[in-house]
Order: C-alpha cells, then sequence, then structure tokens
C-alpha cells in the first residue's frame, strides 16, 4: 500500500512540474515585457546618484558618480518652493472637489428613482471622460479667450473680460474645474454600485421608523460607502503628489508656471525637453519617495480610524 | 408586473425631490453643453461666430470647416496610425492578460508567491519618466512606432482582472476535460475563452478608449511627425498651435480659410468634432462593460 501512495504523489508531483513548466512558457514573453518595461527602468534611477550623459553606460569605467549632489541641488533650487506649493494645492483643490463631486453626486443619483431620467444623466455624465485630455484642454483654451465661452459667462457674474489662459491666477481654478468636469460622472459609477449593493432592509426598517430622506443618508447610506471611501482616499493621497501632471501639460503656458508647474510637468520639461536626465531623475525619484510615505501613512490612519486599509 | 425600486425613498419633501431633479438635470446639461457648443459653432456660418451670440442653436449651416479639415492630409496620416494601434494594441493586451491570468490560475504553480511578487511591484513602484525614456532610447526604439506598441502590450491591472473571472470557471470543467485527455493549453482554448467573454470585452473597451485618446507616450518617443497619433496631431493644433491652428496643417490650408472667412475657433471646433464623434456615438452602447469593469476592478484584492 504504502509503495503505491509513494508512486501515485511522485507523479502528482511530476505533473505539477511539467505543468507548472508550461504555464510559465505561456506566460515568457509577457514575463519579459514587463522585466524590460518596468524593472530594467527601475535600475535606470542609479543615474540620480551619477553625473549621467546620454551614451555613458549605468556602470563601469565612464561614471561620475556624485552621490546626493543633484538631491541637494532640486531641494534648494529656486523652484522647489514653488513646486512643492503647488503640487500640493492644486492636489489639495484636487482632494477637496474631485475627491467628492463623485460621492455626492452618486448620492444625488440615488435620490433619483424615476430610471429613465437617471439613464440619461449617468450617460450625460460620462461624456467628459471620453473625450481626450487633449481635446478637453483645446476647448478650456478655447473658451478661455478674451471672446471665449467661459470668459462670456465668467463676466455675467463680474470677473473682467481678459485672457484667462495667461492668467496665473486662474489656474488652479480652471485646471480643477476642468479634472473634476472630466471625471466626477466615471468615478462615481463604483460609488454608484456599492450604494445599490446596500440592503434595502435598511431603508425599509429606517423609513418605519421615521427617518426622513437625509437621516436615511447618513445613517445608512454613507456608512455603506464608509470602507470604499477610505480606500480610495488613501489611494488618491498617495498619488497626490503625481498631480495628474498629463493635463497640466496641456493646460499651462509660460504665463502661468508660477501656479502650474508642478514636479510631473518640471520632471518633463527639464528631462525630456531639456535633457537634464540626472537631476530630473533624482527629483522625480525624491518626489516617488514622498509620495510612498503618504500612502503608508494615510494607510496607518485609516487602518487605525476605521479599521479598513490597502494592506 | 410592479417595479420593485428597492432603495428609493417613498416619503421624501416633494419640494426637494424636484430641486434634486432639477440639480440632476443641470448637471447633465453641464457636462453635455460644451461639446454641444462645440458643434454648432463648427457648422455656423462664421459670421455669427465672430459676433459670439450663438448659443442654443446653429445658424446658416455650412461645411466649409469640415471640408477644410478633411482635406487635410495629416489629419488621415494620425487617425490611421491611431486606429493600427487601437488594433494591434488591444489585441496584444488581450493576449498578455489571457496567459498571465492563467498563468496565474493554476492552483499549484512552483514559485506563485515569488510570481506574484514580481507582479504587484511594478504596480507600485516604477523608475519614472527619465529613466523609461532612456531605456528606449538605448533600445533603439526612440522614434519609432514600436516604443508605443511594446509599451502599451501589457497592463498588470487588466491581467489580475481577467485572473479574477478565471476564477469564477469551476475547477470541476478544467477536471472533467483533463479526464478525456486535454492539455493544458487546450483547456484555456476551448473552456476558460470561451466562457470569459464579457471580460475579455470589458478589457477591450477599456484598451480601446485609453488607446484612442493616450498622447503622453507618443509626446515622449515619437518626435517626428509620421507615426504620431491623432491626439499628437490634434495637441499641436489644438493647444501648441492654439493661436494660429493653420501651423500645423498644410500650406493651403491659411490661403483656404482666408477665403471662406473661417475663424481660427471654427476650425479647432471642427477639427474635435471629426475626431472625437466616433467615441462619443459609440460610449453609451458599451456603458455595461465600463461599469462591470469597475466594480470587478475594486474587488481586486
Amino acid at each position: 500500500m504504502k509503495h503505491n501512495h509513494e508512486q501515485k504523489r511522485f507523479k502528482y508531483k511530476k505533473t505539477v512540474v511539467k505543468e507548472s513548466v508550461q504555464m510559465y512558457a505561456l506566460m515568457l514573453p509577457t514575463l519579459l515585457l514587463i522585466f524590460i518595461f518596468c524593472y530594467v527602468p527601475m535600475y535606470g534611477i542609479i543615474i540620480s546618484f551619477q553625473d549621467y550623459l546620454p551614451g555613458r553606460s549605468f556602470f563601469g569605467d565612464d561614471v561620475v558618480w556624485v552621490g546626493l549632489e543633484w538631491f541637494e541641488k532640486f531641494i534648494s533650487g529656486k523652484y522647489f518652493a514653488r513646486l512643492m506649493r503647488n503640487t500640493l494645492v492644486l492636489s489639495g483643490l484636487n482632494l477637496i472637489f474631485g475627491f467628492t463631486a463623485p460621492i455626492l453626486f452618486a448620492l444625488l443619483l440615488d435620490q433619483i428613482t424615476h430610471t429613465r431620467f437617471k439613464k440619461v444623466v449617468q450617460t450625460a455624465s460620462y461624456m467628459p471622460y471620453f473625450i481626450s485630455a487633449v481635446v478637453v484642454a483645446g476647448m478650456v483654451i478655447s473658451f478661455v479667450d478674451p471672446d471665449g465661452l467661459i470668459t462670456k459667462v465668467l463676466s455675467l457674474v463680474g470677473f473682467e473680460e481678459q485672457d484667462y489662459y495667461l492668467n496665473a491666477d486662474a489656474f488652479p481654478w480652471i485646471y480643477t474645474f476642468t479634472n473634476v468636469w472630466k471625471t466626477f460622472g466615471f468615478n462615481s459609477i463604483l460609488y454608484c454600485s456599492v450604494i445599490s449593493s446596500i440592503d434595502p432592509g435598511l431603508y425599509e426598517a429606517a423609513r418605519m421608523d421615521g427617518a426622513n430622506r437625509w437621516q436615511q443618508v447618513w445613517n445608512i447610506t454613507l456608512p455603506g460607502l464608509k470602507s470604499i471611501i477610505a480606500i480610495q482616499l488613501i489611494m488618491t493621497i498617495g498619488g497626490m503628489l503625481n498631480a495628474n501632471s498629463e493635463l497640466i501639460l496641456l493646460m499651462y503656458n509660460s504665463a502661468t508656471y508660477e501656479t502650474a508647474d508642478v514636479i510631473g510637468t518640471y520632471v518633463y520639461r527639464l528631462g525630456i525637453e531639456g535633457g537634464q536626465y540626472s537631476y530630473t531623475t533624482a527629483a522625480g525619484l525624491f518626489m516617488s519617495a514622498i509620495g510612498f510615505a503618504l500612502t503608508y501613512i494615510a494607510n496607518k490612519v485609516s487602518n487605525k480610524l476605521t479599521g479598513w486599509g490597502l494592506w | 408586473m410592479k417595479k420593485k425600486h428597492s432603495n428609493k425613498i417613498k416619503n421624501g419633501n416633494t419640494t426637494v425631490t424636484v430641486i434634486l431633479y432639477v440639480l440632476a438635470g443641470l448637471i447633465a446639461l453641464i457636462t453635455v453643453y460644451p461639446m454641444y457648443y462645440v458643434v454648432i459653432q463648427s457648422i455656423s456660418d462664421s459670421k455669427y461666430t465672430l459676433a459670439g451670440n450663438l448659443y442654443f442653436y446653429p445658424k446658416e449651416i455650412t461645411f466649409h470647416a469640415y471640408k477644410l479639415v478633411m482635406g487635410d492630409s495629416g489629419l488621415w496620416r494620425a487617425y490611421g496610425n491611431t486606429i493600427l494601434y487601437v488594433i494591434i494594441i488591444t489585441l496584444l493586451t488581450l493576449l498578455t492578460s489571457i496567459c498571465l491570468a492563467y498563468g496565474l490560475c493554476y492552483k499549484n504553480l512552483i514559485g506563485k508567491k515569488y510570481l506574484t511578487m514580481y507582479l504587484l511591484i511594478p504596480m507600485y513602484f516604477s523608475g519614472g519618466l527619465i529613466p523609461g525614456f532612456l531605456l528606449i532610447l538605448n533600445l533603439g526604439l526612440y522614434d519609432s512606432p514600436w516604443a508605443i506598441i511594446l509599451t502599451s502590450s501589457f497592463s498588470i491591472w487588466y491581467s489580475i482582472l481577467v485572473r479574477s473571472y478565471f476564477r469564477t470557471i469551476p475547477d470541476s470543467l478544467a477536471e472533467a476535460a483533463k479526464m478525456d485527455g486535454a492539455g493544458l493549453i487546450q483547456i484555456l482554448t476551448k473552456i476558460y475563452i470561451p466562457m470569459c467573454k464579457p471580460i475579455f470585452a470589458v478589457v477591450a473597451v477599456y484598451a480601446i478608449i485609453g488607446v484612442w485618446n493616450s498622447w503622453f507616450s507618443a509626446s515622449v518617443y515619437l518626435p517626428s511627425k509620421d507615426w504620431q497619433p491623432l491626439q499628437m496631431y490634434l495637441r499641436r493644433i489644438l493647444v501648441e498651435n492654439e493661436a494660429k491652428p493653420t501651423v500645423g496643417m498644410s500650406i493651403d490650408a491659411a490661403k483656404e480659410m482666408a477665403m471662406k472667412a473661417l475663424t481660427y475657433a471654427q476650425l479647432k471646433y471642427s477639427m474635435i468634432v471629426v475626431t472625437t464623434l466616433p467615441v462619443l456615438v459609440v460610449y453609451p452602447f458599451f456603458q455595461k462593460y465600463f461599469v462591470k469593469g469597475m466594480v470587478l476592478g475594486s474587488l481586486k484584492d
């Protein structure tokens, strides 16, 4: 009997090995792609400690090590304060408006019982998400012209007619509003689906106890959303330092750098366009490290307060 | 049959309900109006656009701006590039996601823990923009369409999404097939793939929209116009040369514009319509796919 057992186990192990090999063979091309395009660049971070010029290798004889020189240069540079401020301001605005808008919208939709109307409103709200960032930026830039749509509307409420595109003070608001407009509908999908999974019995019970609309939202709907909001919040805070540089890149110009330039756009401008590879890699690395720290802290806080977290 | 609105609050104050409905309607209008404005401006005679009082419906419909825009060969080249990228990248993304998902599904995979770590790390850490750029440079892929194709050909997030869906296929099916002598690949192609079409649709929809609207990779890796996608073309005209859009187009365009007395704004608006309308017309039909994707994506952990 024992002989049989061992034979079976051996055969089983053989099949597992054989099949594992097959699986890895299937996954190999993809794993290779991931290695080349995800892991190799991670090595490239090393150039932030070197004086790197294209043509030089990452390791070897012609490498010039400069230690933390680039980091020091970045932190003590004249633009550092501005970059940090802008990044935090724009991310902060995004947090206040961009994070809450989808939630509020989902709550509003929950109050709409007419199915047809609800569907139409929802479908309409997704539209800006599907319009490309380039087109949205193009539209906004055109609308803030002296005779553009947005300028006209603003003049109705008392703002003077000017070219808002070049106005650095206006940028944070124009950018934030555009960003919220573009993403609130799509981002509300998640909240809508969580809301729809809340036990209807809870609402019934509340109604019978005489709870009005607002009480039901406060006591049933919001608590039901607590965990998803916590997770989304952690991710948003962790990504704060990235401040959606793509859209900013499309909407800013040299006249608005004062309030529009963030780390991401700075790295793009000086790195890709300006060729200062080591310096911008150091800047980027610095920001990633802080971003990671933020995620960690946010996660810890959330765990302490609500018991929910990413890990 | 009575329709059951389970979560609905029946005893709400009517005035408040009306206000909420109006609010929702207003929001819907705000999201739709800018595009509507762009459309009516682009098809109206230019004297109305200049007068600046055109808000609700087009006046004296004319398609001059469209003729001009569609006559630019650069537009069609970019359009073609984008369609090419969409098709290739979507197919590759599906392929890589299926391969990874299937491998991850294999219960007794040797080294599964390490594999999972290998896949999760890049989701949280990355080399950053510059090292990625230098890699492409060193690989000789700079200014080649392959830079865009290869970097977008895989997505760990989509792979995990597909894996979550694969997991819902009961093991008994695979075991039964094995008894009939089926190999692992056959199980994949004859059982998993046919049964998982919904998730493939979700991934495809996400990938298509993602590629169609993407411009950043191209701006970093493709300096010359030949292989640039549509959004790069638009960026040149709508964003970079926003004062003089014709700079990005062929020389005759400027002359024609003067002849037809079109405004720059109209030109830009027609371009927006031509390049965005396909997406806008199609997206309502694919709502259920990205809704599903969002829901599944949030459950991945």
